[in-house]
């Protein structure tokens, strides 16, 4: 199964991202937001930050936790490559990410404001889930 | 979804059904709207229709193209006093994102041999993309949060002339930086005086031509001059408060009893706690817009003397913000009612006589500033009177095409020759973004700034060509 493709987008950026359980769901939507902003070829990940978010429902949950990544990844300077998912239930999710200074990670893509709600979607698909997320940058 | 037909020259619309309050209004040409037609733009115009108390229309400005919840260049006004509500989504995550255009004392010939020395500076004075980096340093961001642009003029950037001749005078009313969270101060605090990124740039214009002499003149342009535009908004601080608000306003629509189309169109009523509170963190966070385009207008005039090696007389013309809801007086169905006007990439446009003018301003209204693309041109526009979308216009070209159709077309190092070969000098933070940014991946700004001429929305005064470009 591969982690996300890019969909169209006239102004800002979406992608599709896949999993075989929710927690995958949730690393791979993170991966694909830095992967479409960053060249994670040659990243370490070995500075790690806790991510800690909540939310009403799966889909507020999942914006909720990309804009803590957002944020963190700001606040320090950080270019996250990887993504680990230790609880996720009802109102929360909790995991970690680990990354590499912004400075040794090439930007290959506008930087990432936000991630929104617009046209938002968790699908159960026979092997796993996919989630549609549009970005704005 | 309803169906859009042309209703006059320049306008198209969508009759109010299916839960819709209000029509949708789209000013475009055939060619516009045409493209406004292959993504889901008109559908985004028809969702911002249902918001609970929307007045006259759902209006899309000529640069319309596919948003998040709001079309980019959406326009919606709601009656406060009719339970109208107010949308952190209508004014987006760069909240008070907008144009500065400075003017100068100089022609382009002036310029030509101190070009490169201007450009290593602005190249070194500005910061820009991702990473900290800032003009200005926390200590006056307190100050700048309740006050904008007028603290960053007490904090030594800039001149109190300046003021008068931004939107407002650089300051939001109803400020208070307490409704923000730690998240977004500390984001701030490390941003002041910053350009970032995606579509975010500084670049040095010359005018070369003049529709408008009056206008023009009033404005302090003339052909040939040299100008300065600065296209930038409230970076981090603003972004983490349309996130916090956006979330929060999941419970407190059901609170309301409100629902909209598009869980990005959250809102809640205006006459409420949880409206309170969004307009004093939206007000906090512009006044950091405000205050970090005066900022960088005080770094660019500083970076020209540094260039010349004496200063350079370099006036404001204008400060305009594209992303903000507002509280606006306007007459509708005969009524004047309190509107909380949103902008979503769409410009305040008043018109000749506007009491909101300063006295050099009202005998020709409020310049529009409508960047267009690096490699094309920008234009100068002014306000007239009886514009039909509550005193707005078109903010900019528009995108016509992703960033990744954009990127595929061309690499970032062939755009960057191609600006060089047209005589335009390029300071990119990434030379491989600047193919997102590519002026094919804009619509014809010519036909915008005709479509807003047509539509009664704005008048054309002078255009702008690039010289310089700095990119985030």
């Amino acid at each position: 199964m591969k982690r996300y493709e890019t969909i169209p987008h006239t102004a800002d950026v979406a992608f599709i991202a896949y999993g075989p359980t929710l927690h995958e769901l949730f690393e791979n939507a993170a991966f694909a937001m830095f992967d479409i902003a960053f060249d994670l070829s040659a990243a370490s990940g070995r500075v790690t930050r806790p991510i800690v978010a909540s939310g009403d429902t799966m889909e507020e949950l999942l914006v909720a936790w990309l804009n803590e990544l957002v944020a963190e990844a700001e606040t320090h300077d950080m270019a996250f490559s990887s993504f680990g998912v230790d609880r996720l239930e009802e109102g929360g999710v909790q995991g970690w990410a680990g990354g590499d200074p912004v400075g040794s990670t090439p930007l290959i893509g506008a930087p990432v404001k936000a991630a929104t709600h617009h046209d938002l979607a968790i699908v159960e698909i026979p092997d796993g889930f996919w989630a549609r997320v549009v970005l704005d940058v | 979804m309803s169906a859009f037909e042309k209703t006059a020259e320049a306008v198209w619309e969508a009759p109010a059904t299916d839960g819709m309050r209000v029509p949708g209004r789209v000013f475009a040409s055939e060619a516009l709207f045409r493209g406004a037609s292959e993504d889901r733009a008109l559908d985004q115009v028809v969702n911002v229709a249902h918001l609970p108390g929307i007045v006259r229309a759902s209006f899309a400005m000529p640069d319309i193209h596919w948003g998040y919840g709001f079309p980019i260049g959406g326009v919606a006004a709601t009656d406060i006093d009719a339970g109208g509500v107010v949308s952190p989504g209508g004014v987006g995550f760069d909240i008070c994102c907008g144009v500065r255009l400075i003017g100068s004392e100089l022609t382009h010939d002036d310029l030509r041999p101190r070009l490169e020395a201007v450009m290593a500076r602005l190249d070194g004075a500005i910061p820009r993309g991702l990473g900290k980096g800032a003009v200005a340093g926390r200590r006056l961001l307190g100050d700048v949060l309740e006050r904008g642009a007028s603290a960053a003029v007490d904090g030594g950037f800039g001149v109190p002339e300046d003021l008068a001749r931004c939107e407002e005078r650089g300051s939001s009313e109803g400020a208070d930086p307490s409704l923000l969270s730690d998240r977004a101060v500390e984001r701030g605090s490390q941003q002041l005086g910053s350009l970032g990124g995606g579509n975010h740039f500084l670049e040095i214009q010359r005018v070369d031509r003049v529709i408008d002499a009056a206008a023009a003149e009033a404005f302090g342009l003339a052909a040939g001059m040299i100008c300065v535009m600065i296209h930038c908004g409230s970076r981090g601080l603003g972004h983490q408060t349309c996130t916090d608000h956006v979330k929060a306003m999941g419970p407190a629509m059901r609170r309301h009893g409100i629902e909209v189309p598009d869980r990005q169109l959250a809102s809640v009523p205006v006459q409420s706690e949880d409206g309170s509170r969004y307009l004093g963190a939206m007000a906090a966070s512009a006044n950091f817009a405000w205050a970090n385009r005066h900022i960088l207008g005080d770094a660019t005039r500083r970076a020209f003397a540094d260039g010349f090696g004496s200063p350079v007389e370099m006036p404001l013309v204008y400060d305009v913000a594209h992303n903000l809801a507002k509280i606006e007086r306007h007459e509708v169905d005969g009524r004047e009612r309190r509107l909380c006007v949103h902008r979503k990439g769409a410009t305040r446009a008043l018109g000749p006589g506007d009491a909101a003018l300063p006295d050099d301003l009202a005998p020709v209204g409020q310049p529009v500033l409508v960047p267009g693309s690096m490699g094309t041109a920008s234009w100068v526009l002014a306000g007239v009177a009886g514009n039909p979308a509550f005193d707005s216009a078109a903010h900019g070209a528009g995108r016509v095409m992703s960033r990744s159709q954009a990127k595929k077309r061309q690499s970032g190092r062939s755009v960057k020759e191609q600006l060089e070969s047209d005589d335009i000098a390029v300071r990119p933070g990434s030379v491989g973004l600047l193919s997102e940014e590519a002026p094919y991946a804009y619509k014809d700004v010519e036909e915008v700034v005709r479509v807003c001429e047509v539509a009664g929305l704005a008048r054309p005064v002078a255009r702008l060509r690039p010289v310089g470009v700095v990119k985030g």
